[in-house]
């Protein structure tokens, strides 16, 4: 028996695992195409027309990181410690497999799903809403941003279920931390500018409240000072990191 | 291959583990591993896999990848059939693998493979383990409790099925298992653990004479019978049994005479696990308590 290195065949079989997990297809793929064609049809009776596109786009901008979110801090989290629950990674681990191969293995699939997420996300808005068309740095931006926040939702997805072991405290931290974002980030209706100044104190070290809130400043071009964008990304993907090495070293075997 | 020295586990304050005088594990050596629920022989089983935390030395030249392992419980994701469970573990696929389509159809597994794991029966799920566990190849293979929940004949078929696997192999098995008749097809040395304690570890046959005997002849233990072998050498047997234990072909001629001449069944045998080791036990309990009734004393 070999060690086993990271192949397509695993990266195959984590993609077909998270496919068989309907709460991703449903939260990760269908939930943030209805949220933003729903918004956007309540908006076109309530706000100026003059305003609608720009609403409309903000709308989409920040409705796209539901997909990380759903796919990766809720779907990736449940799915991972149910198999935490029955020492599948475990098994998988008996039989060779590296925990660090494992988990760039699921990374990847979890990367290449959430691509899929995206562009039918972004196919069917184009289709049926009137967004603004942005300038290419603009999408690049998004694109770049939204990755950067999936690896590093996967990430914090992954320490939770470790750390836990179990499915029950993992979802209830991690729907917390949903519901959390999603209030503090401005998807739930609030701006970050209405909220309290304790809260929006925690909002500001979130890179989700800066794309929610001013990422349509500069979609058809513009000036932005990235810095507390950039400050915020590296504070959460920090605190994530250090929950991962922590379940690293909690489950670490004692034979090398 | 493997040495374990001065070994200790503990689960909070409690002694889990405890072996103090060293046990090898030899290259070709098939050891069954037996004693009650709380034992520790799953304690060990982890131990050596590195999956719990030790005190002493479990010394080997394998690399861990080297171990293969069925363990007590094993689980699979419910998401795909396992057909691709297979193939990403063992990174091949089945209709170019010819081994494992061989090892698949040895363990009647080809109807399975379209199946997701929850939809296997239990002898299935073993079933599939056992496969995946086989073809990997490895120098040393744990089997712990591979047949426990399973039915008595779906039992004899998985380990005559696992015995003819390993006939001419090398490989090192290390069999945990409450089912004595089990291991008497498919290992040759026994060690014996109890609340956490090695009783013994030795050769099968060995053993056997050192507890029982050349030979054992059983009984069902009713009146008539104890009252017929009052004066015969009788060692510990299930309650349901008299066990007559013969030191020499002689006595066994005698024994077994008087028992047809009595027109009484009687069963005999020369390797029976479960009578050696009640009878191992029970001296590791005279000794353990002799042990303390003299520190008592001297104290």
């Amino acid at each position: 028996m070999q060690k086993k290195q990271l192949n397509w065949k695993l990266v195959q079989y984590e993609l077909r695992n998270i496919s068989g997990n309907i709460f991703v297809i449903v939260f990760g793929v269908i939930f943030p195409i209805l949220m933003s064609v729903l918004f956007s049809f309540v908006f076109k009776s309530s706000v100026p027309e003059l305003l609608y596109t720009e609403i409309v786009t903000s709308v989409f901008i920040t409705m796209s990181m539901i997909i990380p979110m759903a796919v990766l801090l809720i779907g990736y989290a449940a799915n991972y410690s149910q198999e935490l629950e029955k020492d599948i990674p475990l098994r998988l681990n008996l039989f060779g497999f590296r925990e660090r191969t494992m988990l760039l293995a699921k990374m990847i699939a979890y990367l290449i799903f959430t691509t899929g997420s995206f562009l039918l996300y972004a196919g069917v808005d184009i289709l049926l809403l009137d967004l603004q068309v942005p300038k290419p740095g603009s999408v690049l931006c998004l694109i770049a941003s939204l990755y950067a926040l999936s690896v590093i939702l996967f990430i914090l997805a992954h320490g939770l279920a470790t750390l836990f072991k179990k499915f029950g405290p993992t979802y209830a931290v991690s729907m917390i931390l949903y519901f959390g974002f999603m209030i503090l980030c401005g998807m739930m209706g609030v701006t970050v500018d209405q909220l309290p100044s304790a809260l929006k104190a925690i909002a500001k070290v979130l890179p989700m409240s800066y794309i929610s809130s001013d990422y349509i400043k500069f979609w058809q071009g513009g000036k932005y000072n990235f810095a507390p964008l950039i400050q915020a990304y590296l504070f959460f993907g920090a605190v994530s990191a250090i929950i991962l090495l922590l379940s690293f070293r909690k489950n670490q075997r004692k034979i090398k | 291959m493997l040495i374990i020295n001065n070994l200790q586990v503990r689960y909070g304050n409690q002694l889990a583990l405890s072996i103090k005088a060293p046990l090898t594990f030899d290259d070709g050596d098939r050891i069954g591993i037996i004693g009650s629920n709380g034992a520790g022989k799953t304690t060990l089983v982890k131990s050596i896999l590195g999956l719990i935390n030790y005190q002493g030395n479990i010394t080997t030249d394998l690399k861990p990848e080297e171990i293969a392992v069925h363990m007590q419980h094993n689980h699979y994701v419910n998401t795909m059939a396992v057909k691709h469970i297979m193939e990403t573990i063992l990174n091949t696929r089945i209709k170019r693998n010819r081994a494992l389509q061989e090892l698949i159809s040895f363990f009647d597994f080809e109807e399975c493979l379209n199946k997701k794991y929850s939809a296997l029966s239990g002898g299935q799920k073993q079933r599939f383990t056992i496969i995946l566990v086989l073809i990997q190849d490895a120098p040393l293979v744990f089997f712990d409790e591979v047949t426990s929940g399973l039915d008595f004949e779906t039992r004899q078929k998985l380990m005559s099925k696992m015995a003819a696997w390993y006939r001419n192999k090398n490989t090192t098995l290390c069999v945990v298992s409450h089912y004595y008749e089990e291991l008497e097809q498919l290992v040759n040395k026994i060690l014996i653990l109890e609340e956490g304690q090695v009783v013994d570890f030795g050769n099968k046959e060995e053993l056997f004479r050192k507890y029982c005997g050349n030979t054992v002849i059983t009984i069902d233990n009713n009146q008539r019978n104890i009252d017929l072998t009052k004066n015969l050498i009788k060692i510990k047997a299930p309650d349901h049994l008299i066990a007559l234990s013969c030191q020499s072909s002689s006595i066994e001629k005698e024994v077994t005479e008087l028992l047809i001449r009595e027109d009484i069944n009687y069963k005999r045998s020369n390797n029976d696990i479960e009578i050696m080791s009640i009878n191992a036990k029970a001296r590791f309990f005279e000794r353990k308590t002799g042990g303390i009734a003299h520190a008592e004393k001297t104290a």
